[in-house]
């Protein structure tokens, strides 16, 4: 039982990072917008760009 | 702008989005999504396809968009449509530009770069997003455009010397959305910062208890079954660097709070809260350090996680009281056209002085009180007077700042400025409204004092009298009471059952700015109803359609709105909505001022307006059509004749509608035995017109702002509690000196900034459901007090007599405490 000794301050240790964690992310705005961030992600710029199509062309 | 607007919005899109299935069958608007029809349909060629849009606004959006390179947004929609036409273009986006304007919003950052946010009126999903941020990128000057969904903010940063404000604004105009200024600083204030804090240390004590909670359940089973005392003593000292970081960070705001009351020698809630945590957690600290007896570190952590519960709901139902001054001079425009000797100048409003001319255009709102010169034109003074119809003002007459100029352009001397201006007169009866308001205490309030008195009292001579025996059980016990005692279910009590309420409220369209309202609410004795806009619509409509001879209804309309199509006034915008099907094109129109109008149409002379235009024109008014008119003239009504070919074809008949549930809400009102007042700026008549229709009453008719705020005050003087439900700016005196107040969602921004009550979807009949709400949160309240109270009398003189153990103490009361919850959330099915 002896490990317990180490284990528990660990674990309690381990725990409070993730409040940590949590603080600094509510601080820092990264629950500020849950929906908008979900979708631009899958937002990839399909508007024909005209200078990177002409590179592409074989020469 | 706020948060009654983004609701409004977001309940928008939702039916929107429910109705856009069904009809999808028919033609559906490119843009929006929305059925095409009637006359305001358009069509236009885009991307090489003839698309067909529901409004000449979605039209030159999806131009705009389409000319940007943006069609990929289309695309993005999912098929969904943009669910509504775009909103329209704020006017005088130039004043954006102005320095004093900016000051209010605008951060200016190194190298001439600035940033704002914007609060953007028409986004509703991610596709908006997209064309947002890349429409605005693609500018030049524009640093970063950075589109919040969730709150429907713009983030901005630009570079001035390279764009203006107004021309990004503009652009954002284009792309179909509306943008508005908006200080996250002002909008959130300091009670939102403070509500986050508390949310760090519930969320800090939530935290504690959980790690707390299984060390406990460990001790626990180890006093029954046996624990080696080794490992006793170290879960001890785990427990205790548990606590002692949660006791010091949660529990901080009750220390400062109790000893900020100790000073002004004021008993708070505080102090019971703050003596019973701190002496649990020294008596077992003492323990911890003896290696000797148990230890109550859990019940130190779960109380203030409990407390900090109820703290937190109670902050999240306090809204924020937004200025309603401000917004009240946000009506007046921040621009004027100022007329120089060499021509016109655009100055800010600040800038005008007392004998300047200014220019009002159509659709411009007057910046200040004067006398109008030359021009004549439709004033729209409802904010002000209550006056539901535009008036008609001419050389000599007096305008006031703020009004609304419908059809014509008007030169105005100025005579007063700033805070000489009818205006800013009611900004200061709001004020002083707002200012001398009673504070009204909340029961738990009242009880408070004493009962931390008795607690500490009870648990002083708890001690005194078992140091007689040993200062173990004499401390025992004394922690005990405090214990039990604690004012959790107490402190729980009101704000949980706020907190639900207000929920309940929300949920059907009854939104309750701070708990009090609610409170007060519950016990009102009278009813005061603003006229114009509250009881009734607001607007006119066209009532009935009285066609003369050979002619019918549909003809009559349609031929009238094609003519009306042309015209500015409000009376013709009405015609105008009630034709059902295409609008015909009308040619050589004419508008005579104060007379009416006429055009050709399909090849026939329509003549509409007044007796004295048929008159002038010898159309011959048949004797029944005249007196019909008059007797719509009695209603408060306005008649309008109609005339084709020389020849009356008939009348039609606009009327500003009472709302549909306003008789059954008085009716309701009148059997619960609380007294009805109808205010309003109209003519007796009118109000005594309406009185027939909704029977008995209290009337008093042409009234001032001010008449309004005192005739409030004459009722509160006889021992009356007043609500007041209102929509207008002239009302917002009387709602701010109004016990409790309730403003139509549909109304004025300053009249819901007033209100401590918003009824989002105008629906009269929410007000008797908030009244129900009111009462039943307010017995939920007083049951939850008896239960904490019982509580207390049941188990206080157990541990006086030393008879219980802290352990027990520590079970029983968040015992009470799930009780007090549980009771709350019952108020949901109570109002059925």
């Amino acid at each position: 039982m002896d490990v317990i000794f180490g284990l528990i301050p660990a674990m309690i240790i381990m725990g409070l990072v993730g409040v940590l964690i949590f603080f600094w992310a509510v601080k820092n705005g990264q629950y500020d917008d849950m929906e908008g961030p979900a979708h631009r992600i899958l937002d990839d710029d399909d508007m024909p760009d005209k200078k990177n199509d002409a590179d592409r062309l074989p020469k | 702008m706020g948060v009654a607007l983004i609701l409004r919005n977001g309940c928008l899109s939702k039916t929107k989005r429910f109705f856009a299935l069904p009809s999808s069958a028919h033609t559906s608007c490119f843009h929006c999504g929305l059925p095409v029809s009637g006359g305001s349909a358009c069509e236009a060629e885009i991307n090489g396809k003839k698309r067909s849009f529901c409004c000449a606004g979605c039209m030159t959006v999806c131009q705009v968009i389409h000319e940007s390179g943006l069609d990929d947004f289309y695309s993005r929609l999912n098929y969904q449509g943009a669910e509504a036409p775009p909103p329209e273009t704020p006017l005088d986006l130039e004043q954006y530009d102005l320095p004093e304007v900016q000051a209010e919003f605008v951060r200016a950052l190194e190298g001439g770069k600035k940033q704002a946010h914007l609060l953007v009126e028409g986004i509703h999903c991610a596709a908006c997003v997209w064309l947002i941020e890349h429409g605005l990128n693609a500018m030049d000057g524009i640093e970063m455009a950075e589109v919040n969904l969730a709150h429907q903010r713009l983030n901005l940063r630009w570079d001035s010397s390279r764009v203006a404000l107004s021309a990004i604004m503009l652009r954002l105009g284009r792309l179909g959305y509306a943008a508005a200024p908006f200080n996250p600083e002002t909008a959130e204030g300091s009670l939102q910062r403070r509500n986050r804090s508390l949310l760090f240390r519930m969320a800090f004590a939530g935290f504690g208890v959980m790690n707390i909670m299984w060390i406990s359940i460990a001790l626990y089973a180890g006093a029954f079954s046996g624990i080696d005392s080794e490992v006793k003593q170290f879960f001890h000292w785990i427990s205790f660097c548990i606590a002692t970081p949660v006791l010091i960070y949660s529990g901080w705001p009750f220390f400062r709070a109790a000893a900020l009351g100790l000073k002004q020698l004021r008993l708070t809630m505080d102090l019971p809260i703050a003596i019973g945590s701190l002496s649990t957690w020294s008596y077992s600290s003492w323990i911890t350090f003896n290696a000797s007896g148990e230890v109550y570190f859990d019940t130190v952590v779960t109380f203030l996680f409990v407390i900090l519960i109820g703290r937190y709901l109670e902050g999240l139902s306090k809204r924020n009281a937004s200025s309603a001054a401000l917004r009240l001079m946000e009506l007046q425009p921040r621009l004027a056209t100022r007329l120089l000797a060499t021509g016109e100048e655009r100055i800010s409003v600040r800038k005008l002085q007392v004998g300047d001319h200014v220019l009002v255009r159509p659709g411009e709102k007057l910046p200040a009180d004067g006398l109008v010169i030359s021009g004549a034109s439709y004033i729209d003074e409802s904010m002000l007077s209550g006056e539901s119809r535009p008036l008609r003002k001419e050389a000599g007459a007096n305008v006031v700042a703020g009004s609304m100029n419908v059809d014509g352009s008007l030169t105005v001397e100025v005579c007063s400025v700033g805070a000489d201006t009818a205006l800013a007169r009611i900004v200061t009866l709001v004020e002083e409204a707002q200012g001398s308001k009673a504070k009204v205490q909340q029961i738990a309030d009242r009880i408070v004092p004493w009962f931390v008195a008795a607690t500490i009292g009870l648990a002083a001579i708890t001690f005194i009298y078992w140091l007689r025996n040993d200062f173990d059980t004499a401390l025992l016990a004394a922690v005990s009471v405090l214990i039990i005692t604690c004012p959790c279910a107490l402190g729980l009590a009101t704000p949980m059952c706020i907190a639900v309420g207000v929920g309940a409220g929300a949920k059907r369209g009854v939104l309750v700015r701070h708990g009090q309202a609610l409170e007060i609410l519950s016990g009102i004795t009278h009813v005061v109803f603003d006229k114009t806009g509250t009881l009734t619509e607001g607007r006119m409509r066209v009532a009935q359609v009285i066609p003369a001879n050979t002619f019918d209804q549909v003809a009559l309309i349609s031929l009238a709105a094609a003519v009306e199509g042309q015209s500015r006034h409000p009376l013709a915008t009405a015609i105008t909505a009630a034709l059902k099907g295409k609008q015909l094109t009308c040619v050589s129109f004419l508008s005579e001022s104060g007379l009416g109008v006429s055009g050709m149409v399909d090849s026939r002379r329509v003549v509409i307006g007044n007796l004295r235009l048929m008159q002038r024109d010898g159309i011959a008014v048949p004797e029944q059509m005249q007196q019909e008119q008059s007797r719509i003239e009695r209603q408060m009504g306005v008649a309008v004749l109609v005339a084709v070919d020389g020849a009356l074809a008939g009348l039609i008949h606009l009327q500003d509608r009472v709302r549909d549930e306003a008789g059954a809400l008085i009716q309701s009102l009148r059997e619960q035995g609380i007294g009805i007042t109808m205010l309003t700026g109209d003519s007796m008549a009118a109000a005594q017109a309406l009185k027939e229709t909704l029977g008995e009453m209290h009337v008093v008719a042409e009234l001032l702002p001010e008449d309004k705020e005192a005739e409030i005050r004459r009722l509160q003087a006889g021992g009356e509690k007043v609500l007041m439900i209102g929509d207008g700016v002239n009302d917002a005196p009387a709602l701010a000196r109004a016990d409790v107040s309730m403003a139509m969602g549909s109304g004025m921004d300053v009249s819901m900034a007033c209100a401590d009550i918003v009824l989002v979807s105008s629906d009269l009949s929410r007000v008797g459901f908030a009244i129900k709400l009111a009462q039943k949160t307010l017995s939920t309240i007083r049951q939850n007090i008896g239960i904490s109270l019982a509580y207390n009398v049941i188990l206080v003189p157990a541990a006086m007599a030393a008879l219980v153990t802290p352990v027990f103490a520590a079970i029983a009361m968040p015992i009470s405490s799930l009780l007090v919850i549980g009771n709350a959330i019952l108020i949901r099915r109570r109002i059925g």
